[in-house]
């Protein structure tokens, strides 16, 4: 832009009061909230006594563990990236082109959905139950004695089965998109089934598949809560220990450098996904998905096999959440299997200051969430402002960044006078508002681009100012992307643990955190009953805000409502 | 107070291209609208006419030169403030909001009160004649409808000034004479003053009192469309405006010029020699059968029967003419291939 250019948009903003109040309250919260914390925590690992120094960062590379926990890291995320692609590459095959009724396809995507929605640690209490010393396959079906449910592989299978609806999710629309006439017309050439899958549909999906993997690479990552009960002592990995060096030790600069060497890899990974794979799709995406006719393309074989091999998946699915609502139903799994409502009884008595905190502090964060992210999407999508893609970028800060980091960032800055917020429940709802609106913010943008501008305008040519119209015209149009940030940050305030496990206190604690509690504890009954409860309440919310956003009927609530799972 | 609604001076915008770098959209427009005039911006897309009517509205800022309205400058003023009432290519409807919500919006957004509110929307709905659809949802409506609905939110409010933005390009070909002469004696009735964008000649020779063409960010000529069509300035508005015929001329004296071998006399002032561009519309050239016997210089090409009128390409030397005859009812027609005799009409001849 040219300096009269910058000067006149300068102007445009000085001549509007309300944008310029709402660009300088919105600046004011992402720097007290996304910047001043990661500033914190920067100066944290590298400054001492006022100076830069490296010095922290070479002592935890230099420990064996710390590195171990890296490439212990890396090794999972690989892991997991791979097996959940290919398992989201076999369900969305299944779903697009094996021809299933819609009642089918829709017990296939609760299965594939039901662990994004879920407490992070219901498929982990599910394989301690099943593989554990009592479990019920390695002991009760296969008569092994002491089993250990700990390690590399319990914990990659869990994260895989918690993680491959996102691939799922990325694949399905681009295999969907795949125009059938394509993989035909090869055929009417005469190739055979698989060269055809070989050399035209492969290809297309390549891009689908690399975005895919990436997410769940950085997903396994930041994961914090499966290797934290699965991993064990064997398998230390980066968040963990970041984590057990705060609470255990105290040592905040010891963490913060942890934190940050996670980091890197999830920098890396997201400038990756971004401008790299997000880019590179040959198919348009227009978010039709189904009611295609059946390809001819598949072979009616290979068709049969897609579907046991989903079905298999799905009833692994279904068997741990059976599992976890039996286990919540008996004295102790495994050892005493009399029905038993005690651990209900415990979770509404001794438990029910988590849940109650938990609500209120949902309760204030999905309007809040909603209404930041529906007002900084339209700030981006539609208003000229200078600075307008820094806003951008900084606004999707504590998304991308592993929760991790956030927690021990927000630990760290707002710890002292004259931000002491630490405690309180207004550093945990800051924490949950900055870190899942950004999916309201993409909701509202995407939204927003198939709205016309000249509404805007005609608004404007009305006599309405920038703040009138965004209430009397923006506002009820993105209603569907509004309710949809509302539903991530309440589905995410329920079962979220990463980043607020560093903000809880003795006043404001969380259900995720009581589940942990009572893992750590080994009262197996109480945290599963804590994760039916959750499960159950998050299923309400997303019945309900489904049903709002199927009256509304706007041209993009689909689109919204899918946003949904996507955070 | 002047009789000037609207003057735009000097004004200038341009635009970051990708490829090649900073590029005037408009350059150094300067253009004045009188109280209750109809001006339309006449252009090829791409020439700048919206971008100068969104600066008019305030939707863009100019970089260089002033706007102003009645008299007050608004080169900076937001859209809000300006008093103008903007005809949207798509209508832009609320979607969200009825009929009667769409056509009360400016209304609410002044704050007026309940009762006097539902009478001035009444009114306005029954002079565009939609008395009984206030209750419609727009996408319910036609594309007629909608653009009715359109043109009574933006006078309801009474502006100074009503901006269209080729408000009739999202219709049929029989919608659209019958939308513009509703606009132009709306227009008339109410005596507000206008400018007009479009692209199609002759809705700009139908509906203004006056017509700016624009090429290249550039007013090229403002006149009525009856000097636009006699007396073009330029080839480009000679081209834009209806058919044209546009021939190279060699001064024989000052009295008469030379066409393909053919004189004719044409007073035009100039030195033996020079070499004129000529415009003449193709029914100012009269053929007629060559008489038998006589060399003819010009043969016919091709004929179109077109009912009102036959056209006919004729070729005369090098150059090939587009001829118009409306005689057609009173003589046999003349067959392609045909010899025939061209004469021009001195007065109907414009020099460039």
């Amino acid at each position: 832009m040219t300096v009269a250019a910058q000067a006149a948009s300068w102007r445009r903003v000085a001549a509007d009061p309300t944008l310029l109040v709402t660009l300088i309250a919105v600046w004011l919260l992402l720097g007290l909230f996304v910047l001043f914390p990661l500033v914190e925590l920067l100066g944290r690992a590298f400054v001492e006594d006022g100076r830069f120094t490296l010095a922290p960062l070479l002592e935890s590379l230099a420990d064996s563990g710390h590195r171990a926990a890296f490439f212990n890291s890396l090794f999972l995320a690989t892991s997991v990236g791979l097996l959940g692609t290919a398992l989201g590459f076999l369900f969305a095959l299944t779903a697009v082109r094996t021809g299933l009724g819609r009642h089918w396809l829709t017990l296939l995507d609760a299965a594939a959905l039901l662990p994004l929605v879920s407490p992070p640690f219901t498929t982990s209490i599910s394989i301690i139950f099943s593989f554990g010393p009592k479990g019920f396959i390695t002991h009760d079906l296969l008569g092994f004695a002491n089993v250990s449910p700990y390690g590399v592989w319990t914990t990659t299978l869990a994260e895989t089965l918690t993680y491959f609806p996102i691939a799922y999710l990325t694949l399905r629309p681009i295999l969907a998109a795949i125009d059938p006439n394509l993989e035909e017309m090869a055929f009417s050439l005469g190739g055979s089934r698989w060269r055809i899958f070989r050399t035209v549909t492969l290809p297309l999906a390549i891009p689908g598949f690399a975005n895919a993997f990436l997410l769940l690479f950085a997903a396994s990552l930041a994961d914090f809560a499966t290797p934290l009960i699965l991993a064990g002592n064997s398998f230390p990995v980066l968040p963990t220990q970041a984590f057990l060096q705060i609470t255990g030790m105290f040592d905040f600069k010891g963490g913060s450098v942890l934190s940050l060497i996670l980091l890197v890899p999830a920098v890396f990974v997201f400038l990756l996904q971004r401008y790299w794979v997000g880019r590179r799709t040959y198919v348009t995406v227009t978010g039709k998905v189904g009611q295609r006719s059946r390809t001819r393309a598949m072979a009616p074989w290979a068709g049969v096999l897609l579907i046991v091999g989903c079905s298999l998946v799905a009833a692994l699915i279904a068997y741990f959440y059976a599992l976890l609502l039996y286990a919540s139903l008996v004295v102790a799994f495994g050892a005493n299997n009399s029905f038993t409502w005690t651990h209900y009884h415990v979770i509404f008595t001794e438990g029910l200051p988590a849940i109650r905190d938990t609500l209120i502090i949902a309760a204030i964060g999905m309007p809040l969430g909603g209404f930041y992210g529906v007002l900084v999407g339209y700030l981006i999508a539609r208003r000229q402002f200078p600075g307008r893609r820094a806003m951008e970028l900084v606004a999707m800060i504590n998304y991308a960044l592993p929760g991790t980091i956030v927690g021990i960032a927000y630990l760290i800055a707002f710890n002292d006078p004259p931000l002491a917020l630490t405690g309180g429940a207004l550093i945990i709802v800051a924490a949950y508002v900055f870190r899942y609106s950004p999916t309201g913010i993409r909701a509202t943008v995407a939204l927003l681009q198939q709205i016309d501008r000249s509404l805007d305008e005609a608004s404007s040519s009305l006599g309405a100012g920038s703040g009138e119209t965004f209430r009397r015209v923006t506002l009820p149009l993105i209603a569907p992307a509004f309710f949809a940030g509302l539903g991530v940050v309440f589905i995410r305030s329920m079962t979220a643990i990463s980043a607020t496990i560093f903000l809880v206190s003795i006043s404001w604690t969380l259900i995720t955190v009581r589940i942990l509690e009572n893992m750590t504890e080994l009262s197996l009954g109480p945290a599963a009953a804590f994760s039916v409860f959750v499960i159950v309440v998050v299923f309400v919310v997303i019945t309900g805000l489904s049903a709002v956003l199927a009256r509304l009927r706007a041209p993009a609530a689909g689109a919204a409502a899918r946003s949904f799972l996507g955070g | 107070m002047s009789s000037i609604s609207i003057r735009l001076e000097r004004v200038s915008k341009r635009f970051d291209h990708t490829v090649k770098g900073e590029v005037y959209a408009v350059r150094d427009v300067s253009l004045a609208v009188e109280h209750g005039e109809l001006l339309t911006l006449l252009g090829p897309s791409g020439c700048g006419k919206s971008t100068t009517l969104r600066m008019i509205a305030g939707f863009e800022e100019p970089d260089a030169g002033t706007i102003s309205i009645d008299g007050k400058d608004v080169t900076h003023a937001l859209p809000n403030k300006r008093g103008i009432g903007f005809m949207f290519q798509n209508y832009a409807l609320f979607p969200h909001l009825s009929v009667f919500e769409n056509v009360a919006y400016g209304l609410r957004v002044q704050g007026r009160d309940e009762t006097d509110l539902a009478k001035t929307v009444g009114e306005v709905l029954e002079l565009v004649g939609l008395a009984s659809y206030g209750r419609q949802q727009p996408h319910q409506l036609s594309g007629g409808e909608q653009q009715r609905v359109a043109l009574a939110r933006a006078v309801v409010f009474q502006p100074k000034v009503l901006l269209f933005d080729e408000p009739l390009s999202n219709l049929d070909a029989k919608l659209r004479v019958e939308m513009r002469d509703q606009i132009r004696s709306l227009q008339k009735r109410i005596g507000i003053t206008t400018v007009y964008v479009t692209h199609d000649q002759e809705e700009a020779m139908a509906i203004s009192d006056r017509i700016a063409v624009m090429e290249g960010g550039v007013v090229v000529q403002d006149g009525t469309a009856f000097d636009l069509y006699y007396r073009p300035k330029t080839e480009f508005v000679a081209r834009f405006i209806g058919r044209t015929n546009l021939l190279a001329a060699r001064v024989v004296s000052a009295g008469e010029v030379e066409v393909e071998g053919l004189r004719i006399a044409l007073a035009t002032g100039r030195a033996a020699g020079d070499v004129l561009r000529l415009v003449v519309r193709p029914e100012m050239i009269e053929i007629a059968p060559a008489p038998s016997g006589e060399s003819a210089r010009a043969r016919i090409v091709q004929r179109t029967f077109l009912g009102e009128k036959t056209d006919y390409q004729v070729m005369l030397g090098s150059a090939m003419l587009q001829v118009s005859a409306t005689d057609h009812y009173r003589r046999p027609p003349m067959e392609a291939g045909q010899p025939v005799a061209v004469r021009f009409h001195p007065e109907g001849i414009h020099v460039l």
